[in-house]
């Protein structure tokens, strides 16, 4: 294959991919921060970033930091929580406008130089974080995990994963949890960060209008800090035995009931019969051409969206639809009946063949989006394979509907989740 | 037309009164087009042109309409995109209506699919019963969404008469009285090509695409339309009434605060400009560089979900504020206060310089996608401006009329409040 970005390792270990081209308006620079998904630390790992953008040792708060960016033609900067499989990963991002379009000025320096404060050099005091800051942003943290109950369509999908992996690291919130947040301070979360930006594996991603020496160049510079030996991440764990389908339901003063269904698909990224599930999610589930569109929708008008959905790196699948309370039953069988329709490899060709060609279509679109092509090759990093997208479509092209219906035989129902009226 | 940002913008006007456009990307994978109608929800009282009758409809119908629109006698078109490798939706809002796709091959049947069902509208009583079952779970949806409730409610006080104080997608009741006959008629009204714009966006040349176009308006042969005439009923100046507090199963209170703007009636280069005052106003008082954001921040009253945001057009205006906060009462006696205290301070120069460079920043980073590129084209063309006057309205925006609406548009007898809380 042929990558489009070009690797380095930095003296200290860390990781660069650099791909330069002159494609987009902006530089898209990316830290990613690996860590092992743990009750233990996911709280203390959410909080960072929250905790980072109050202020760096040159810039003391986020207002001084904004009026920089603004300057800065309104650069992009910021930190956020990604969760791929059971792997938490701290995430720092900077995109600048290419100078191309702001007659030249040249802000690449002074941004990658707020972008290493924000990620490395924290305001402290007394051999910890700012103690204000800590404790503000752990209740900032605290309302932001509650507000999840805000949002009922991602609440349910949560939710079911939740009980379908008890007693399974994925169940843990990507933010977190409430209860763990007492236990953090100022002195034990700046310990923490010291171990993650010294000892966690980590990779630094650049893509825009860049020479890739010249950036390499500023950016060893800036990063060569001292760093110990890596710590090394487990990878997901994915089997497990059902003995049983779960039913779990829960009540809420809502006006939509939001059905949610689990699946262990016994496949992941990296598996040779990988593509073929793609596939496979896609006929049941990805889009207007899928069964459960065309059934649950367009035939049985029960619900104005009804998709489902793969999580790559821990193998699961998750259907959902919106449904009036009373329909609960006429869903979840209309949903059954598509499954065992796919493991019957009755499979039309129009459901086929336009699914191949949405993956295709959608695999190829990624190149139009510098967060997509990025997001696509983390993925590969994370999951060991490397493979372009030209890779995936020739994959995804020779899957045939008799993979598609071997495949559907692996699948296991584990959960279903209702979010039901009081 | 100029390069701008390095691009370059094609257009055609058709004898029929279709206006088509395209931006060449080369170097992108996929073709992102829109055909987008004038025509919104808060058109909801019109003169039939040809007949003369007066009609009033019902809330929600442009939404339905949309919806019914992807059925053609052969079934459902999402299917024929979807055979053609791409994906197809459409979006209704208060002023237009739009359908789009997003293709990486094939590029011009899709622009062919694309015209043809929007140009050929085909209902049946019963798929029309049919989609009141699936619109009514969509609105069910919007019901438990708070960050949609606490709009609307802002609206409703902000507003009197004027339907933007009206669901986009109208109500469970509502919409039961939508019929065929209604649907043919709102869609013979809207769906003229002269009240219309193609777009297209992506790796496809323009001479193509004028020509497919060129043959797709032959084979209609239609003729020009008159002007609809819109009726919108009278709109006093002052609000309806300045407060709403609702409560919902949500886990903390939202707050949304709202200001009606009562300079309107025109749109153009000069709403832009407008719309640019008014935006660069609101960065610099309530943005994150701000000594209000950093107050409210540190008293625990806003966190990074706190946002603000203008809305202009030719009829009607109002801007939003507002966030997730414990204490909704206080959060908005604060930001009167800012308020109060920007104006006698009045704005300095460096904050609006620094702002204006922010806003220009944003803009180039939006031309990144196609999405943006499309979606921004189409709802300032709506609004008669052209995205390419952007830069240079920026440029003309002085100090001075950021100041003007200050005085102006911040005028507390005209804002209300609305509120969501927990149960």
């Amino acid at each position: 294959m042929k990558d489009i970005f070009t690797h380095r390792t930095l003296k200290n270990g860390i990781n660069l991919f650099i791909h330069s081209t002159d494609k987009f308006k902006t530089n898209t620079f990316c830290i990613f921060i690996h860590q092992n998904l743990k009750k233990e630390t996911a709280t203390m790992t959410a909080l960072l970033p929250f905790v980072l953008k109050r202020g760096t040792q040159n810039f003391p708060t986020s207002r001084h930091i904004s009026l920089y960016l603004e300057n800065l033609y309104g650069a992009d900067m910021g930190g956020d929580i990604l969760k791929r499989g059971e792997r938490q990963i701290l995430q720092f991002f900077l995109e600048t406008v290419n100078p191309k379009y702001i007659r030249g000025k040249d802000i690449m320096d002074d941004s990658l130089n707020v972008f290493k404060e924000l990620v490395l050099n924290p305001v402290l005091e007394d051999g910890g974080f700012k103690e204000a800051y800590v404790e503000q942003e752990k209740d900032v943290l605290k309302r932001s995990i509650e507000s999840l109950y805000n949002d009922k369509f991602n609440y349910a999908i949560e939710r079911c994963f939740q009980e379908m992996c008890k007693d399974e690291a994925f169940s843990i919130y990507k933010y977190g949890n409430v209860e763990d947040l007492e236990k953090i301070d100022k002195s034990n979360l700046y310990s923490y960060y010291l171990e993650c930006i010294y000892k966690c594996p980590m990779d630094f991603f650049v893509l825009g209008d860049v020479d890739e020496d010249d950036v390499a160049c500023r950016i060893e510079k800036l990063f060569d800090f001292h760093r110990h030996a890596e710590k090394t991440v487990n990878s997901t764990c994915f089997k497990k035995e059902i003995t049983k389908e779960k039913i779990v339901e829960e009540n809420q003063d809502v006006n939509q009931g939001k059905l949610s269904m689990g699946f262990r698909t016994n496949t992941r990224y990296g598996d040779d019969d990988y593509y073929a599930l793609m596939v496979y999610n896609g006929i049941l589930g990805g889009g207007p051409h899928s069964k459960l569109f065309q059934n649950v929708r367009e035939k049985a008008g029960l619900a104005y969206y009804a998709f489902s959905k793969l999580e790559k790196n821990k193998g699961l699948m998750l259907i959902g639809c919106g449904i009036d309370f009373s329909n609960f039953d006429r869903a979840v069988g209309i949903i059954k009946e598509q499954l065992e329709d796919i493991k019957a490899g009755k499979i039309s060709n129009y459901e086929f063949d336009s699914t191949v060609k949405s993956i295709i279509s959608s695999l190829k679109e990624t190149a139009d989006s510098p967060s997509m092509i990025i997001s696509l090759y983390l993925d590969g990093i994370i999951n060991g394979v490397r493979e372009s997208t030209e890779d995936m479509i020739k994959k995804i092209q020779s899957v045939s509907k008799d993979d598609v219906r071997k495949v559907a035989q692996k699948i296991e129902l584990d959960t279903i989740f209702f979010l039901n009226k009081k | 037309m100029d390069a701008f940002l390095g691009e370059r913008l094609y257009s055609h006007k058709y004898n029929n009164g279709l206006t088509a456009f395209v931006l060449p990307k080369k170097n992108f994978n996929k073709v992102f087009a829109m055909y987008s109608t004038r025509y919104g929800s808060i058109d909801s009282e019109f003169i039939v042109p040809g007949t003369g009758e007066h009609l009033k409809v019902p809330e929600g119908i442009a939404h339905f309409l949309e919806h019914k629109m992807f059925e053609m006698e052969y079934g459902n078109v999402f299917d024929k995109f979807a055979e053609l490798g791409a994906s197809s939706n459409a979006f209704t809002n208060y002023t237009n209506t739009t359908y789009l796709f997003s293709a990486t091959s094939f590029f011009e049947q899709n622009i062919n699919l694309l015209m043809e069902f929007v140009e050929t509208p085909y209902f049946t009583s019963e798929s029309v019963e049919k989609e009141k079952g699936i619109i009514t779970q969509e609105l069910r949806m919007y019901e438990d969404e708070p960050e949609w409730q606490v709009l609307l409610n802002l609206l409703r006080c902000l507003y009197h008469n004027h339907p933007v104080r009206i669901d986009i997608g109208g109500t469970v009741d509502s919409i039961q009285k939508i019929d065929v006959d209604t649907l043919y008629k709102c869609y013979n009204t809207f769906y003229h090509p002269s009240n219309m714009i193609l777009f297209v966006t992506g790796c496809i040349e323009p001479e193509k695409v004028f020509n497919l176009v060129e043959k797709q308006e032959a084979k209609k042969n239609m003729g020009v339309q008159p002007p609809i005439k819109r009726i919108y009923p009278e709109e006093p100046g002052f609000i309806n009434t300045s407060a709403s507090a609702i409560r919902l199963d949500v886990s903390e209170p939202m707050f949304l605060m709202g200001f009606k703007d009562t300079d309107v009636g025109y749109d153009g280069y000069e709403l832009l400009k407008k719309e640019l005052s008014i935006g660069i106003l609101m960065e610099v008082l309530f943005g994150k560089s701000s000594e209000m954001y950093e107050r409210l921040y540190e008293k625990g009253l806003i966190d990074d979900r706190f946002s603000f945001s203008y809305e202009g057009q030719k009829d009607y205006g109002f801007c939003t504020i507002g966030g997730e906060t414990r204490e909704p009462e206080r959060l908005h006696e604060e930001i009167l206060n800012s308020i109060s205290k920007s104006r006698d301070k009045g704005i300095s120069e460096e904050d609006f310089k620094r702002v204006k460079k922010k806003f220009l920043g944003d803009f180039i980073q939006g031309f990144n996608s196609v999405e943006f590129i499309a979606t921004s084209f189409v709802s300032y063309y709506h609004k008669n401006i052209d995205i390419f006057d952007y830069l240079k309205a920026l440029e003309d925006v002085k100090l001075e009329d950021v100041m003007r609406r200050l005085d102006s548009f911040f005028d507390f007898s005209r804002h209300a409040v609305s509120i969501v809380m927990p149960k």
